[in-house]
């Protein structure tokens, strides 16, 4: 297990470096000048100019300042905002739990309901419930998400009231210190009464609306894996030998019908970050998807560079460690 | 197995797409596999009505979609109680006509999603068959490419590309094209490495057809069936994409009717005027579902090895 799950991180190694190269040459190509972005529009001296230019590195040649910006993310330095001043590196870091929090709620919420459904619209193949199903699936995959957001916003939490509009806790009745970032978790250990409730109801909306394209693609995936299993004769046999129905498709069709859901589970990360990027912005949810496109909006490029490098170093890592486990679950592809 | 069903390649007289991916009898062999699949139909007559409403929106739309109608702002549609039948969907907040925006939305999103699939098209296919042709060095540099596009989150790499070249919607096509490319180089870059082990093409090259004819004329017709699938499919993601950076303010700039711009600042009327929220979103959904269930069709009909799902 172990030269394998090696082996697939050396192969990440040059995409890693591609990837510092991309975001170094786009941010490069952003027409203006990063100073005078860092200045405004005051007049300055010319030498607080050069002064200004010397701090950022920018009276370096090109290949000196490339080669600078790998030596400092090997060093795990991905720049400084030019707007807080702060390091690009600590601010994702401050902000990724909030998106693994609701990432992770997203993705639990697809799967408890959609691996059911497919499994259960296979059984009923071509049935009313099999075809609304699908119908299901088809509207939840081409749902434009930052309008489905908008849409619960509107009924649920405005005109029915029965969840905030947005953020992750009520600032006004609720304070305390969040030393794991993981909101539902600091919430109990404040101890405060109501906190853990008034965190959850906040939850329910973004993870809904995060939660939608997975959902409509793991109840579709599991479906056709389903029906394929179903056709098996090692499930005819378990009929055949006379299996109460709940035992061939729960034990025996259910868990080989799963391999290929688990894959599309995982390739779901790069899609649940962007699906991130929305449903922070729409629900005011303090992730990483909110910061970077705030990070647009004032011009802040080393942040913007720094956090679509962090992104997609997530991204890479969880497809690793999923190709990792799909050896484990499998082991037909683990030498592979 | 498609490849069974296939007319002999090679001939100098290249047969149209229909002829290739179907068993003799062509078109009419595709319209009944397609026809079987009631959502597939449901699907091509709603994009219908869309595509002919971008197509005469110049006819169509009561107004136009950048005229500010002062005395009617935020006006209410039709059916609700304090509307009128001069603004059937109501107004927005500068008073423009709703219907018309959406109407002539229907162009703007349209003609993304079918840029978006024409480049990257035709981009994914020359670079797929060079990828397939050519040596070893040639294709790793292509595939670690693909690798790389592939490796940044699709929406988080069309925000760098247009946070760099700055939003507009020129530069959203340019970007979401770059998002989508990789699956086309790959899905014909990996369906002409399994024609190139075969008789026919062993064949074509002992003839000594040139390495061009050889890589569009005789192996690419015989890829193109999950092509247009994915083709399909690409239009409908191109236009959820485009309309994503629309409503974050990245995408068609004001004054440019686009459905996701169109919702970039709705989050205000929430409260008060709900069809402004509403209405743009619904054009979004109704268009990406009726391409999607087209694409299902088009798969069960051109591509039996994918028939199961």
């Amino acid at each position: 297990m172990l030269p394998y799950l090696l082996k697939r991180l050396a192969l990440t190694l040059p995409t890693f470096f591609a990837l510092m190269f991309l975001t170094f040459v786009a941010i490069r190509l952003v027409p203006g000048d990063p100073v005078e972005v860092r200045v405004g529009e005051r007049g300055i001296s010319p030498e607080r100019l050069a002064q200004f230019r010397h701090d950022l590195g920018l009276d370096q040649p090109v290949w000196k300042q490339f080669a600078d910006y790998v030596w400092g993310i090997l060093h795990g330095d991905f720049g400084t905002s030019v707007v807080t001043n702060e390091k690009v590196m600590t601010e994702f870091f401050t902000l990724f739990p909030a998106t693994v929090e609701l990432s992770l709620f997203a993705m639990l919420f697809a799967i408890t309901i959609g691996v059911p459904a497919g499994a259960f619209a296979a059984v009923r193949r071509g049935s009313w419930y099999d075809q609304t199903l699908m119908g299901l699936s088809v509207t939840g995959f081409s749902m434009p998400i930052f309008w489905w957001g908008l849409l619960l916003i509107m009924q649920v939490a405005v005109k029915w009231g029965l969840t905030p509009v947005g953020g992750r806790i009520d600032p006004i009745k609720f304070s305390f210190a969040t030393p794991t970032g993981f909101m539902l978790i600091d919430s109990l250990l404040s101890g405060q009464a109501g906190a853990f409730k008034d965190a959850v109801r906040h939850l329910i909306l973004p993870t809904i609306v995060l939660g939608t394209v997975p959902l409509a693609v793991i109840a579709r995936m599991t479906r056709s894996s389903m029906l394929e299993v179903l056709s098996e004769d090692y499930v005819r046999t378990a009929r055949a030998k006379g299996l109460s129905p709940a035992r061939v498709f729960g034990l025996h069709a259910l868990r080989n019908a799963l391999i290929p859901v688990i894959t599309v589970i995982g390739l779901s990360t790069g899609g649940l970050m962007a699906g991130a990027v929305l449903t922070e912005t729409i629900f005011s949810w303090p992730g990483v998807g909110k910061w970077l496109i705030e990070a647009i909006g004032r011009r802040d490029y080393p942040a913007l560079q720094g956090g679509v490098m962090l992104v997609s170093a997530v991204v890479i890592l969880v497809n690793v460690a999923v190709d990792v486990l799909y050896g484990v679950i499998n082991p037909r592809i683990r030498n592979g | 197995m498609a490849s069974d069903t296939t007319i002999p390649v090679g001939l100098p007289s290249a047969p149209g797409i229909t002829t290739l991916t179907a068993p003799p009898g062509g078109l009419s062999a595709f319209w009944a596999s397609f026809r079987e699949n009631r959502g597939a139909v449901l699907g091509l007559i709603i994009l219908s009505i869309v595509v002919f409403a971008a197509v005469f929106a110049d006819f169509i739309a009561p107004h136009s979609p950048l005229t500010q109608y002062r005395d009617a702002v935020k006006a209410p549609p039709m059916w609700d109680a304090e509307g009128s039948r001069r603004f059937i969907l109501g107004t927005d907040a500068l008073g423009r006509d709703m219907l018309s925006r959406i109407i002539y939305g229907a162009r703007v999103s349209l003609f993304i999603g079918l840029m978006v699939m024409a480049v990257s098209f035709c981009v994914g296919v020359v670079l797929g068959l060079i990828s397939a042709f050519s040596g070893a060095v040639v294709d790793t540099v292509i595939s670690r490419v693909m690798d790389l596009i592939m490796s940044v989150p699709g929406l988080v790499l069309a925000i760098l590309i247009v946070a760099v070249l700055g939003p507009s919607l020129t530069n959203t096509i340019v970007a979401v094209t770059v998002v989508f490319l990789p699956r086309y180089v790959r899905l014909v870059r990996a369906s002409a490495m399994a024609e190139l082990g075969k008789e026919y093409v062993t064949a074509a090259r002992v003839v000594g057809v040139s390495t061009l004819y050889l890589m569009f004329i005789t192996v690419l017709p015989n890829c193109l069936a999950p092509l247009i699938v994915q083709s399909a499919l690409g239009v409908s993601e191109a236009i959820l994409e485009a309309a994503a950076l629309g409503f974050l303010g990245l995408g068609a700039q004001p004054p440019v009717p686009e459905w996701g711009a169109m919702l970039a600042d709705a989050r205000e009327f929430i409260r008060s005027n709900p069809w402004i929220v509403t209405l743009p979103g619904l054009a979004i959904l109704i268009t990406v579902v009726s391409i999607n269930l087209m694409g299902d069709g088009l798969r069960d009909a051109l591509d039996p090895k994918m028939q199961r799902s």
